[in-house]
């Protein structure tokens, strides 16, 4: 039997449990690379490495585009759309949620949806009642994908590189996560005419592909990959981005001029979208870690 | 009717056994929380690659106190499972100082975490710490599950404030006990936004499996423990009121029938926490110790008359349905150590100590029990103590207030008078507070080890 004394008892786990966390967090560097996210970002770059690009740049006259992954709560969703004479002529989802029930959601939304999508032109299109987290990420990765079609017509103009950039592109969608390419590339053609279609060609074997760490938003969580060449930041994309409702309608409008921003700032230096600050902010940050990652 | 239990041959039975004396499993059931915390942390860890900005360092503060405060709230439900091991091993008291301690950090964790998020937020969207409620009210719109999780809050928070020591000493002990149960409903609606909008269980499919685990087993071991196990003991030995007995002024004792009320497993010294099906007792239970060993057909609690429930037990008719839990409590020869044995009681808190003065084992002059009381004729039980006392040959002594009201001296230097090898005892302890306290001064000062004072306490 001990005197208990509940004041000092509270007062110590109070101190003990404030100075354990203050510890940890000065223990986490505030920039620069830790030994566990160095090790991280070398898992990431082989995993990168082994993807093909993939993506929009030579929807201009033809081709396929991958859209960017959306996470919905039972997997992720991916949509891949055939372009013709800028057209969406075909859509279909490389990656949709998988296993149990979700196989049979997956079986009778994802052909309805494919349908729609090409019929609308667009992402507005109605969610499969039963499926609305599927029917939600699919509209997110269409969007991205129309986003992409669209930069690629407007970014490569008819160069050279389309029909090459085309064959690389629908080569390996199926199943990598990846969101490289598209509108990245498309704006370091533009910013280096000359050698746009040799970088694009070795992008892959000599460039970088970094993924920043998840930053929780208010929203949802943003992370954000890079793809480094020669020290700089040839391309930005968000792999994960706030999504439903308004959110997605947000996320639409505001990554694609961060992405640019990035490329242009070649930091984590930028501003934010207005009305899309929470966005901004966690892509900031996670744009940030990727630099550190490259940088380490 | 016999009105007296001391005699029976199960009891006598228990005399005969060897003394095998069990080490608490607490210290090993402590690592086991301190290493789970510390995984916890380590997933934080490994699923932060740096912290940026005064923002970042607020929102993993946030983090960490969320992660802290998801792990412990199922701690702190678990401790409430009447797991066994914890129960019998560890002993209901302890266990539920633990509780007590662990849920109110759990709640400091949450509201800290809670606080620190929505600043986090609020800084890495460019606004101050004054926007932190417009924040709060934001993210519980927008986020997924976030509804669930405020209202879950709100009751902790509630039931935080009904357990602080002022507020539940003026509510009544069912009310407070009622409004103690939604912390079930609170756990649940809090558990969904961990999963949903938690960075390290979104990120990590492991630590998300791990979390399931973790909630699933609370959940299992609370249904088995707290509803299947009651249900299947009280259909098995369906119990009823046998009579109750008025042993002194003021204490009652009910006699309890049943089948086969040995096979409870019930051992002198432990208590079960007793549901009587009569008109306004029936939504309240109540744990009253065995004040004897139990028979196969009878069990017998002793209860002094201080609140509105003991005071009923004594208009119990006999046939009245009981609905016992238990047996619980770590207050038995298993905690004894090899040697002589000294027990100490305090007014009621004779009923544990008769049960285990009649079957502790031990030869002739082993064992010696201390029966502290107002008068002598407040000494319940005396009867029986002091038939026993002559067939096991064991030593039995009282102490009650001089008739002008003087306290009896019970102090180191008496204590060693009337005992003098108290040193080698290993001490058994029932009774109020301050009484239990002032006994254990004098038995330390009387040179007995505290690891041999035995004592449970329900003060919390």
């Amino acid at each position: 039997m001990r005197k208990s004394h509940p004041i000092r008892r509270a007062v110590l786990a109070g101190a003990a449990t404030v100075s354990g966390i203050v510890l940890l967090l000065s223990l986490k560097p505030s920039s620069g690379p830790a030994a566990a996210s160095a090790a991280g970002a070398a898992a990431q770059q082989t995993a990168a490495g082994q993807e093909s690009p993939q993506g929009g740049a030579q929807a201009a006259g033809g081709g396929t585009v991958t859209g960017t992954v959306a996470e919905t709560q039972y997997g992720p969703v991916q949509v891949r759309l055939t372009v013709k004479d800028g057209k969406v002529v075909k859509a279909d989802a490389v990656q949709a949620p998988k296993g149990g029930l979700s196989d049979q959601k997956t079986a009778t939304a994802v052909p309805k949806l494919d349908q729609e999508a090409v019929a609308a032109q667009s992402a507005r299109i109605d969610a499969v009642s039963g499926a609305t987290y599927t029917s939600t990420g699919y509209k997110q990765s269409l969007q991205s994908a129309l986003d992409r079609m669209k930069a690629g017509a407007a970014g490569s103009s008819g160069s050279a590189s389309s029909g090459a950039k085309g064959t690389a592109g629908s080569g390996g969608s199926a199943g990598s996560r990846g969101s490289a390419g598209g509108k990245g590339s498309g704006v370091s053609s533009g910013s280096s005419a000359g050698s746009s279609s040799s970088g694009s060609a070795s992008g892959a074997a000599t460039a970088r592909t970094v993924t920043g760490r998840t930053v929780q938003t208010q929203y949802g969580p943003v992370q954000v990959r890079i793809t480094v060449k020669g020290g700089k930041i040839v391309e930005a994309d968000a792999v994960q981005a706030p999504k439903g409702g308004l959110s997605s309608q947000k996320t639409a409008m505001a990554v694609p001029r961060l992405n640019k921003e990035a490329v242009a700032a070649g930091s984590a230096h930028i501003d934010a979208v207005s009305g899309a600050t929470y966005t901004s902010g966690g892509y900031r940050q996670s744009l940030q870690s990727a630099l550190d990652q490259a940088g380490g | 009717m016999t009105t007296t239990l001391a005699g029976g041959r199960a009891a006598r039975r228990q005399t005969m056994r060897r003394i095998r004396p069990r080490r608490s499993p607490a210290v090993p059931l402590l690592l086991a929380v301190w290493a789970g915390a510390a995984g916890v942390l380590w997933l934080w860890w490994m699923n932060t690659p740096s912290v940026a900005g005064t923002g970042g360092r607020i929102l993993n503060a946030g983090r960490i106190t969320g992660l802290l405060a998801g792990y412990l709230i199922a701690l702190v439900v678990l401790q409430m499972a009447r797991v066994p091991a914890l129960e019998r091993r560890v002993g209901s008291d302890r266990v539920a100082r633990w509780h007590a301690m662990s849920g109110r950090y759990t709640i400091c964790l949450v509201l800290a975490h809670v606080f620190l998020t929505m600043w986090g937020y609020a800084l890495q969207a460019g606004k101050s710490l004054g926007d932190v409620v417009q924040q709060t009210v934001d993210s519980v719109e927008q986020l997924p599950d976030m509804g669930k999780a405020a209202v879950g809050t709100g009751l902790l928070v509630v039931i935080g404030l009904v357990s602080i020591g002022p507020v539940r000493r003026r509510m009544p002990y069912d009310t407070w006990y009622h409004v103690h149960l939604f912390t079930y409903a609170a756990v649940f609606l809090t558990f969904w936004h961990q999963i949903s909008t938690g960075n390290d269980f979104a990120v990590e499919p492991a630590a998300r499996t791990f979390w399931y685990g973790l909630y699933g087993a609370v959940t299992a071991l609370v249904l088995w423990y707290r509803v299947i196990t009651p249900i299947r003991l009280n259909l098995r030995h369906r119990m009823r009121v046998e009579a109750v007995i008025e042993e002194t002024p003021g204490i009652v004792s009910v006699l309890i029938g049943g089948r086969r009320l040995h096979r409870m497993g019930a051992e002198a010294g432990q208590f079960f926490r007793w549901r009587f099906l009569a008109p306004g007792m029936r939504f309240s239970s109540h744990p009253y110790s065995l004040s004897a060993a139990p028979r196969p057909d009878l069990l017998r609690i002793t209860v002094k008359a201080i609140g509105d429930h003991s005071a009923g037990l004594r208009e119990l008719t006999p046939g009245t349905r009981v609905w016992a839990e238990g047996p619980y409590g770590a207050l038995t020869a298993s905690r004894r150590s090899r040697g002589k044995v000294l027990l100490v009681a305090g007014g009621v808190g004779i009923t544990p100590m008769r049960a285990l003065f009649e079957t502790l084992p031990g030869a002739a002059g082993d064992i010696t029990l201390l029966y502290r009381a107002n008068s002598t004729q407040d000494l319940a039980l005396w009867d029986e103590l002091a038939r026993i006392a002559d067939e096991r040959g064991a030593r039995l002594m009282y102490a009650v207030n001089s008739p002008d009201g003087e306290r009896p001296d019970i102090s180191a230097e008496s204590l060693q008078r009337k005992i003098p090898d108290i040193d080698h005892h290993d001490v058994f302890m029932c009774g109020p507070a301050g009484f239990a306290q002032s006994v254990y001064d004098a038995l330390r000062g009387a040179g007995v080890p505290a690891r041999r004072i035995h004592h449970e306490s329900f003060e919390m």
